[in-house]
């Protein structure tokens, strides 16, 4: 059987997501912890000022909304800035693997800031070979602002959770 | 110890830069320190390497060097620390970041190669991460003279420079003066590099915007979520369609003169040359290369980590040595001589364009149908890329470059141009549709023998069967 095209696997995520997900740093986190997850593997990630990014991920979800796949409006942060919100429409592929499913869904509710400390955390572990408290040290480090106020152990303990979730690969144990 | 003489140079670009005109005395001493480094071995190196390579091969005026660009970008640095002084002022003002900057962006260029990319091509097909220009400007603010005239300012003055000319992603404003999408350096090789080439597109008001240019708090977030602030580089609200332009003129300089196809072409023959030179050496039949075993290239392919080596190299010792490549024994060493020495260059087949015909847009093609179009153009390249090997006689060149990296995809938020606006900052992506629904440049070409239809034949099937796959 064929493969899904990149812009369905995105927009796929949309639907797994609960039909809405919000923030390209959320639908990038997400995709990128499912991936370490062995869940995903459609997407390559390399780090970011945002953690890990996947350019090929980022283009799928613009052609995905180009094609009506999802919809994708933009609104006022509170902070100022702009942020994407995705909806599923009747045209978003179904979410075929429970797995995957309940992962996406469970991943997609945690803070953006949250997502993106524990996403970071995991991929320096795995592309850069820190352990558990270097890599979390490490994303403390890079990302000083974001850390701060708790927003760190929040991470940990939104990871962990992640963790106890079934999944093909564990998340790594950082 | 006071000395008062000012050094001048004339500059196209900018008129008239002084080294060592009256300032505060660690300013002075900076700029004093400075005019040293240029008159030493690795900086009037430079002299003997061209901005843009084989761009000359097009664009007869692009002679100008990497020693012109480096003190203009060295002069636009110090401009942009007097916008930042300006701006920030008082106790937030840190003057000796601003002096270790404009310092790296003098030396910043150091490391480039003869052909400068060109030749960073042929050691990373060498696997030579080693010698990436960054790298060796690296060695040579450690290595040579320049580290001991630096260290005059303070002891780890060179050090610190060396750090900074290699930093990535820049860690605050006072980094983004040498590494961001709004650094010296771009800010002069645009310029430079239009006016020495004469086309007329890509013209950009710079002193506007550095007039423009302040101090601001942007806050730091994901997508709906806060998390604090930091304080980064953002142009005033009358600066937003001169930014525009920048972003706009510095992305047509890509497809109008770095990659214009008979320049890459003739740094795609280069690279095939040094590396059969190298080769040649490598298995001990460097006789065969046409120069003697003392020459430049020679010795360098036998120790490549060597600085003195490294020094040896700069582009008029390649034309220096190319009379004698074109009576080389190897063929192939003499066949690539000839062609780059009588710019008898190859044909250049745009793999791109071929995909495109074969994936021909709709009548009524909307945005969402016209990106889905070009990712599967995209994808047809990237399959005929991966059968290169059945096209051994051609010399393949991919390229692709957003014309902003848009804040999501960045490295940092410093290394972003925002905007200030009456409801707080803006990233420009986001102010400007402009910018944000521009699409990237990207090439993907062969370049093959002016009579070899036989490649061109086999590689249009290949695109074919390659259109075909990437739309199934």
């Amino acid at each position: 059987m064929p493969s899904l095209e990149p812009h369905l696997v995105a927009a796929r995520l949309v639907r797994e997501a609960g039909g809405v997900l919000i923030g390209r740093t959320r639908l990038q986190k997400v995709a990128c912890l499912a991936k370490l997850a062995g869940l995903l593997d459609t997407f390559e990630f390399e780090y970011r000022h945002y953690g890990p990014f996947s350019e090929g991920l980022a283009t799928a979800m613009d052609t995905a909304a180009g094609l009506k796949f999802v919809e994708e409006q933009e609104t006022q942060a509170v902070w100022g800035g702009w942020y994407s919100t995705y909806r599923a429409t009747d045209r978003t592929p179904p979410a075929e693997d429970a797995q995957r499913f309940q992962f996406v869904t469970e991943a997609a509710k945690i803070g953006a800031i949250q997502l993106e400390l524990a996403a970071t955390a995991a991929f320096l572990h795995v592309k850069e070979g820190l352990d558990g408290p270097e890599a979390w040290a490490e994303t403390a480090r890079r990302k000083p602002e974001k850390a701060q106020d708790n927003r760190l152990e929040a991470a940990k303990v939104a990871y962990r959770q992640l963790r106890c979730l079934s999944t093909p690969t564990p998340l790594p144990a950082i | 110890m006071t000395i008062h003489k000012v050094y001048r140079i004339r500059d196209p670009i900018h008129d008239l830069i002084e080294f060592g005109a009256p300032a505060t005395a660690d300013q002075h001493q900076l700029e004093h320190v400075l005019w040293k480094v240029i008159n030493t071995r690795p900086f009037q190196r430079l002299r003997r390497v061209k901005q843009l390579g084989f761009s000359e091969l097009v664009f007869p005026g692009a002679t100008h060097t990497r020693f012109a660009h480096s003190i203009g970008v060295f002069h636009t640095a110090r401009k942009l620390t007097a916008a930042i002084e300006r701006s920030v002022g008082g106790v937030g003002y840190n003057p000796h970041k601003c002096r270790v900057a404009m310092a790296a962006a003098m030396v910043h260029d150091l490391g480039h190669g003869m052909f400068s990319h060109a030749f960073e091509g042929v050691m990373r097909s060498l696997g030579r991460t080693d010698t990436k220009h960054e790298r060796v400007s690296q060695r040579m603010i450690r290595e040579t003279d320049i580290a001991e005239l630096l260290n005059q300012i303070t002891p780890s003055f060179a050090e610190e420079v060396a750090a900074l000319v290699a930093i990535k992603p820049p860690r605050d404003f006072y980094d983004a003066i040498v590494a961001s999408q709004f650094d010296a350096d771009r800010l002069d090789y645009m310029q430079r590099d239009r006016m020495m080439t004469g086309v007329g597109s890509g013209a950009a008001d710079v002193e506007w915007l550095l007039r423009n240019l302040e101090v601001e708090n942007v806050p730091i977030a994901s997508d709906d979520d806060a998390g604090g602030s930091v304080q980064t580089l953002v142009l005033g609200p009358k600066a937003y369609h001169v930014a525009e332009s920048y972003v706009l003129a510095l992305f047509h300089l890509y497809p109008i003169v770095y990659f214009h196809k008979a320049t890459r072409g003739a740094e795609k023959v280069f690279e095939a040359l040094i590396l059969r030179v190298f080769q040649l050496v490598r298995e001990d039949h460097a006789g065969k290369t046409g120069l003697p075993g003392n020459h430049p290239l020679i010795t360098f392919a036998a120790a490549m980590e060597n600085l003195d080596r490294i020094l040896d190299l700069d582009d008029t010792t390649f034309w220096g040595a190319l009379p004698m490549l074109a009576e080389a024994e190897d063929p192939e060493v003499r066949r690539f001589a000839m062609q780059l020495r009588d710019r008898n260059l190859l044909r250049c087949i745009d793999i791109g364009s071929m995909a495109a015909e074969e994936l021909p847009p709709e009548r009524r093609e909307d945005s969402g149908s016209r990106r889905a179009r070009l990712d599967r153009i995209d994808k047809a390249c990237d399959r005929v890329i991966e059968r290169k090997a059945e096209l051994p006689d051609a010399l393949f060149d991919t390229y692709k470059r957003n014309p902003y990296e848009r804040f999501q995809k960045a490295d940092t938020v410093f290394n972003q141009i925002h905007i200030k606006q009456p409801g707080g900052v803006r990233d420009m992506a986001q102010l400007s549709a402009v910018v944000a629904s521009a699409e990237p440049f990207r090439i993907c070409r062969a370049y093959v023998r002016r009579d070899d239809m036989h490649t061109e034949n086999v590689l249009r099937n290949i695109v074919r069967t390659s259109v075909g796959s990437a739309t199934d």
